[in-house]
């Protein structure tokens, strides 16, 4: 009897596992990578029906973030500011009221129809996040939403997991500001010891103790 | 080490139940008791060859081979809409709160509307009125689901065409001018019972405009007939107001007082807080044809029928008579003709002495459906009691008489009606069958109907109008005791509702815009008409000082004998049928509403459904078992219904509640029970004598009840003991348990760190079994409904269940009691379901919360398996995404829910998907609400030192007996710590050692020693110990 098996069979074992190693790693790294918030999420950047420039009008305007997201400190959302509130710099006669990319705020005033913002940060529907507590106790804008006093077209710039958001949770001293500094976007600690120095101090001051259990964010 | 749980062993009989099954021990109940679950809870479906695991296994393989597609690669776009112009008080994301109340026959009901983002989602009572102790019913809360209802009427037609604005207004001109050239002549209008003053001053004001107008007030379940009597014995316009928290001794015949929907708001407080026994504890007895929320709290009940409480108070009086010598009640009794039944004279004696011994603080009711010589009889009995004036006191609502109408029948018969508007009801359904109203409209040359619904009515008039909603029209109404509250919009008409004022209004010419018409009334009774006093009444949400003062009634006795002598015996021992107010549906008017369709009957636990209600006994005779056909025959009409047995129901009496069986609305109500109306006659609405019954030889009727699930092998759940006993030994409930094992577990026992630690207390003495926590529970979690066809096969989502027990240590009907339970989830802090998740979604938090993460659930279902309480409920379905009667279609069949459903969800709690196990929370979102809400006053101090924002969970508010009680149980001050720390609390299924957060108190029963059977009352846990 023959052998069953030829003879190149003998290499078949090996033959697969690098197979599998080729074929398979690479998927397997970059579903690792390439599958996540960190890469999917960071950096969105779609167009707005209004070319607003948070650059100009943080940096170099100087006005502060609650002039337009008014609620950020009562409530859970951070509202995006009404039509009116663009009207009340951009209304007729005064400034740039006839730019043509201040058409939609003009149309939008005059017809009463919402500017349709597209949405950037945007948290799955079973996640509850609350504005009001975190500026209220301690966490800049700064930290999840980045340096938008510089971003003339803003863009998501961290990753929302949730992996990202219990690193806080379970030690807010690292990102713990004097509360004089959370909305300012400039305010950066000299040093990682510095920041835990402080961080700890407030943590223990203000007793704050994040939620690290599912309750916390999911109801 | 297995751990073995010594459970007690289960009665053969046991002395308390709540299944027939499980009473009589049957082959079923015990078959169902050796699985964990019903057949279909369990993921099989019944009789059916191919598994249903058999076929997922297969079409896994298949969708495996197939391949799964990349769809939707795309990041889906999103938008954020803010307002052009901000709205006044909005904060997006944020509650509002505003002042209303709710319409009712019985009276408005005081409310807080919260809306979110301009939607109202949830409705709260007004703990600011007089009434209310913040508070509601079941169908205040459910009514938020009627103004989102698809199914609603949302255009204006004229004979099937669709019509604008306009051609109504036209038409409305139109009646103006004919009326004013004839004086209103051959103009008829109908409204239903909203006892609002802006339609009395319009109704005075069209009156006086055109004086031949015809104004008919209808009500299909109507205490018309009591008002009569009461404007003949106390004087015109003049209503009796009982005080129950006064009475130490009450005797209910008929009338189920502490039912909201039957006697107005306020009751069951007033009652609750005469149950604590460490106060003065009253007593109450109840004579009635079938288990009623009021008959469950009773001490002493004794089965009569409906035909035969007008002998039951005569016997009564007599004996009060006979002992205090009052020839007056001696002559009102005697020339009172029944039907010359007989009664145990030991009842009528014990029940009479322990009237008389608490003269003028006791207190007899009667049911609103009784004939006029019963309640003189009643009101009698009262004086001979000196109840008037102490216990009883008169209202003079000023209340001025309507036509009814059979009158508004004749003036159709006689030709003499030209326009009839029907502004309320729906009456070619519920009339009562003799009149014929459906074909009579017919005759009307011009009809119009106003009506959330095209229902019955609206199919045969000329113009069909779709209602407003009362959360989106302006509008008053008075509450019980008279005091005006405000109706406010919330939201503006979805489907271009009118309100029957817009329209009455537009009668009597004058111009609407907002509140006008209301705030003109508001003019005539407010002293201060100032715009400060306005916005103070819709702030409020009622005028302060409008309540309608009360006086001591005189008792006339010439009248009274006179309204008795009026009663016309009849014979005995023919069967009778008794139409109840469905628990569910009212009078039909929210049959439209699936959460108060799903919501069970406080009795029979009936979903879906109602039936014939039998007492065993005739059951028994009439060889019939649950479900099986019964033809009811009164006069020359019939109706088959299906039957079920009711245990402490009347012999030889019927009970059936009405507003089902309705064809042809929508198709939520396709299919739902049997139309009891046919056997309603003007002379007879109440309840019918004389009636044959038979059994039909039909195929069994399939009931959906809530109450066959998840049954607990009576392990003194429910515990209930007496005044006496209580007075012995204080913490009898909890001696029940007798030796506990060593508090060890084999759960786990997380640590419990958190400052603050959730409890609840149901207190079972005051808890009367309404559904309020139930629907409360429903609107706040977004629970979804599932139908009657999941409910059978033990599916239903409800979070709260409402567990009835029956209770009877010598299982005789005489002695059998019933005990209401609420269950939810008991938030165990060794939880057994903890231990066995295998992807850690359900977990403890620190605060001592059982928590469910849905976006984890992989719906393995091991949890629901290990609750001792069965108080998971799993999404075999999208219910939320599919309608229910395409539950099963393939995952290409369409999905999703209605728009204005979608704005009817509370957006603070997660809508859960098909394959997720739920349960409750204590209301988690409620309490990281106020968790948030102190750090955020906090802000830069010590959260801990900050008081936190006072909250309830939905239960606790809705309760209007205050027997629900939640809170934090590390601070000793709370009232859920003091709940407690009281005496009668025991935890169920102590044994287990998983510590539940929820405990109970003991129902204690207030036996009078004197009364035939005392022994027995509140002594079913005591046989069970002893068997």
């Amino acid at each position: 009897m023959s052998n069953f098996f030829p003879r190149w069979a003998n290499w078949l074992p090996l033959q697969l596992l690098v197979c599998v190693l080729v074929v398979g790693a690479p998927i397997t790294l970059g579903v690792w990578y390439y599958f996540t918030p960190k890469y999917t999420r960071v950096g969105y950047q779609p167009d707005q029906p209004v070319p607003f420039s948070h650059a100009l009008h943080v940096k170099q305007l100087g006005m502060d973030c609650r002039y337009c997201h008014s609620f950020v400190e009562v409530a859970g959302h951070s509202n995006l500011p009404a039509t009116q509130t663009c009207i009340n710099c951009h209304g007729e006669g005064k400034i740039l009221s006839n730019s043509p990319r201040l058409a939609p705020v003009r149309e939008s005033w005059k017809t009463g129809q919402p500017i349709p913002w597209v949405q950037i940060h945007r948290l799955p529907d079973y996640a509850y996040f609350n504005h009001a507590v975190h500026v209220n106790r301690g966490v800049s804008c700064y930290s999840c939403h980045g340096a938008v006093n510089e971003m003339s077209v803003v863009y998501e710039a961290e990753s929302l997991s949730m992996k990202w958001c219990l690193d806080c949770h379970r030690s807010p001293e690292n990102f713990l500001r004097p509360p004089s500094e959370i909305f300012n976007m400039d305010w950066h600690p000299s040093s990682a010891t510095e920041q835990r120095e402080l961080g700890t101090k407030f943590k223990e001051e203000w007793k704050v103790n994040p939620p690290v259990n599912c309750g916390g964010c999911h109801r | 080490m297995k751990k073995i749980f010594q459970h007690p062993a289960r009665d053969a009989k046991p002395t308390l139940w709540r299944t027939q099954g499980e009473l009589e021990n049957s082959a079923e109940f015990n078959e169902s008791l050796a699985r964990e679950f019903t057949d279909a809870a369990s993921g099989r479906e019944p009789g059916e060859g191919l598994s249903r695991r058999d076929f997922v296994r297969l079409m896994g393989a298949a969708t495996a081979l197939t391949g799964v597609g990349l769809t939707g690669c795309r990041r889906p776009e999103a938008h954020l809409v803010p307002f052009a112009k901000g709205a006044e008080w909005t904060v997006p994301g944020k509650f509002l709160f505003y002042a209303s109340a709710m319409p009712t026959p019985a009276g408005a009901v005081p409310l807080i509307v919260t809306t979110s983002d301009g939607r109202p989602t949830k409705i709260e009572g007004n703990p600011l009125h007089p009434l209310s102790n913040g508070s509601t019913d079941a169908f205040a809360q459910a009514s938020v689901l009627d103004l989102y209802d698809p199914n609603r009427s949302k255009e204006i037609k004229h004979d099937s065409l669709t019509v604008s604005r306009g051609d109504l207004d036209n038409l409305l001109a139109k009646i103006r001018a004919t009326a004013g050239s004839n004086a209103g002549d051959g103009l008829a209008i109908i409204v239903g019972r909203e006892n609002s003053p802006t339609v009395e001053r319009l109704r005075a004001a069209l009156v006086q405009q055109f004086p031949k107008i015809l104004w008919v007030q209808d009500e299909a379940i109507s205490s018309r007939g009591a008002e009569e009597a009461f404007d003949v014995l106390f004087g015109a316009g003049a209503r009796p107001a009982c005080d129950v928290a006064k009475a130490d001794v009450i005797l209910s015949i008929g009338s189920d007082f502490l039912n909201p929907a039957e006697s107005g708001f306020g009751f069951a407080n007033g009652f609750a807080k005469r149950r604590d026994p460490k106060g003065s504890m009253n007593r109450l007895y109840v004579a009635e044809n079938h288990f009623s929320l009021t008959g469950g709290m009773a001490d002493h009940r004794l089965r009569v029928r409906a035909s035969e409480y007008g002998d039951f108070a005569a016997a009564v009086a007599s004996a009060v008579a006979a002992k205090t010598g009052d020839a007056g009640l001696k002559a009102l009794a005697s020339a009172f003709k029944g039907t010359g039944v007989t009664f145990d004279p030991a009842w009528i004696k014990g029940v009479a002495d322990d009237l008389l011994s608490a003269k003028g603080k006791s207190l007899v009711l009667v049911g609103a459906q009784q004939p006029a010589a019963v309640r003189a009889l009643i009101i009698g009995i009262n004086a001979s009691l000196g109840n008037l004036g102490t216990t009883i006191s008169v209202r003079q609502t000023g209340a001025k008489p309507a036509a009814k109408l059979s009158d508004l029948c004749a003036a159709i018969k006689a030709g003499s009606v030209k326009t009839l508007l029907i502004l309320g009801g729906n009456p070619a359904h519920t009339a009562p069958a003799g009149l014929d109203f459906a074909n009579l409209l017919a005759r009307v040359p011009e009809t119009l109907h106003l009506s959330l619904f095209t229902d019955e009515t609206s199919k045969v008039t000329h113009w069909q109008v779709p209602a407003a909603h009362y959360l989106e029209s302006w509008g008053d109404a008075r509450s019980l005791d008279g005091t005006v509250c405000s109706v406010q919009p919330m939201i503006l008409p979805l489907w271009n509702g009118i309100s029957a004022i817009e329209i009455l209004a537009s009668l009597a010419g004058e111009k609407i815009d907002g509140p006008s018409a209301v705030r003109a009334t508001f003019a005539t009774y407010s002293k201060d008409a100032s715009d400060a006093a306005w916005q103070t009444f819709l702030k409020n949400g009622f005028a302060a000082a409008t309540a309608w003062p009360l006086s001591a009634p005189a008792f006339n006795q010439g009248a009274a004998l006179a309204a008795v002598q009026s009663a016309k015996g009849s014979a005995s021992g023919e069967f009778e049928v008794v139409f109840l107010r469905s628990s569910s549906v009212d009078d039909g008017r929210y049959a439209n509403n699936s959460w108060l369709q799903e919501t069970p009957d406080f009795v029979t636990k009936l979903v879906w459904d109602n039936a014939a209600l039998v007492s065993p006994a005739d059951a028994k005779a009439l060889g019939i078992k649950d479900g099986d056909w019964l033809r009811i025959t009164a006069g020359d009409r019939y109706i088959d219904a299906a039957a079920l047995i009711a245990p402490g129901h009347a012999d030889r009496s019927l009970s059936i509640a009405l507003g089902y069986g309705r064809n042809g609305v929508s198709h939520v109500m396709e299919k739902v029970g049997f139309d009891a109306y046919p056997l309603r006659d003007s002379s007879a609405l109440g309840y019918r004598g004389g009636v044959a019954v038979k059994a039909l030889p039909k195929d069994a009727y399939v009931f959906a009840r809530t109450q066959e699930h998840e049954n607990m092998e009576g392990r003194n759940i429910a515990r209930e003991g007496t005044l006496g006993q209580f007075r012995e030994e204080p913490n009898f409930a909890s001696e029940m348990d007798g030796e506990l094992p060593k508090p060890v577990s084999i759960y786990p026992n997380p640590p419990l760190t958190g400052d603050l630690q959730w409890g609840l207390s149901v207190d079972l003495n005051s808890c009367i079994g309404c559904n309020a926590c139930l629907v409360a529970c429903r609107a706040e979690n977004n629970v979804p409904v599932v139908g009657k066809d999941q409910v059978r096969r033990g599916r239903d989502m409800a979070w709260i269940r409402i567990d009835r027990w029956f209770a009877s240590a010598d299982h005789r009907e005489e002695s059998l009691e019933m005990i209401p339970m609420a269950v939810m989830c008991q938030q165990c802090e060794s939880a057994p379901c903890e231990a066995v998740c295998p992807a850690n979604a359900t977990v403890h938090s620190e605060e001592g919360l059982n928590l469910m993460a849905y976006n984890r659930c992989i719906g393995t279902r091991y949890c629901a398996n290990n609750c001792p309480w069965k108080v998971r409920r799993f999404n075999w379905f999208d219910y939320n995404e599919r309608p229910l009667d395409q539950l099963y279609y393939g995952p290409l069949a369409p999905k999703g829910m209605a728009d204005s459903l979608k704005m009817a969800k509370n957006p603070n709690v997660t809508v859960r998907m098909r394959g997720v196990m739920e349960k409750c929370t204590f209301c988690i979102q409620r309490i990281e609400e106020a968790r948030i809400g102190r750090a955020v006053k906090a802000g830069a101090s010590d959260v801990t030192k900050t008081p936190l924002p006072a909250f309830k969970s939905a239960c606790q508010q809705a309760c209007p007996s205050e027997s629900i009680v939640f809170g934090n149980i590390n601070d000793p001050q709370s009232a859920v710590s003091k709940a407690k720390a009281n005496a009668r609390t025991y935890s169920s299924l102590a044994y287990l050692n998983t510590r539940p957060r929820v405990t109970y108190m003991a129902r204690v029963r207030n036996p009078n020693p004197a009364m035939p059977g005392a022994d027995l009352v509140g002594a079913a846990n005591r046989r069970n110990e002893h068997a």
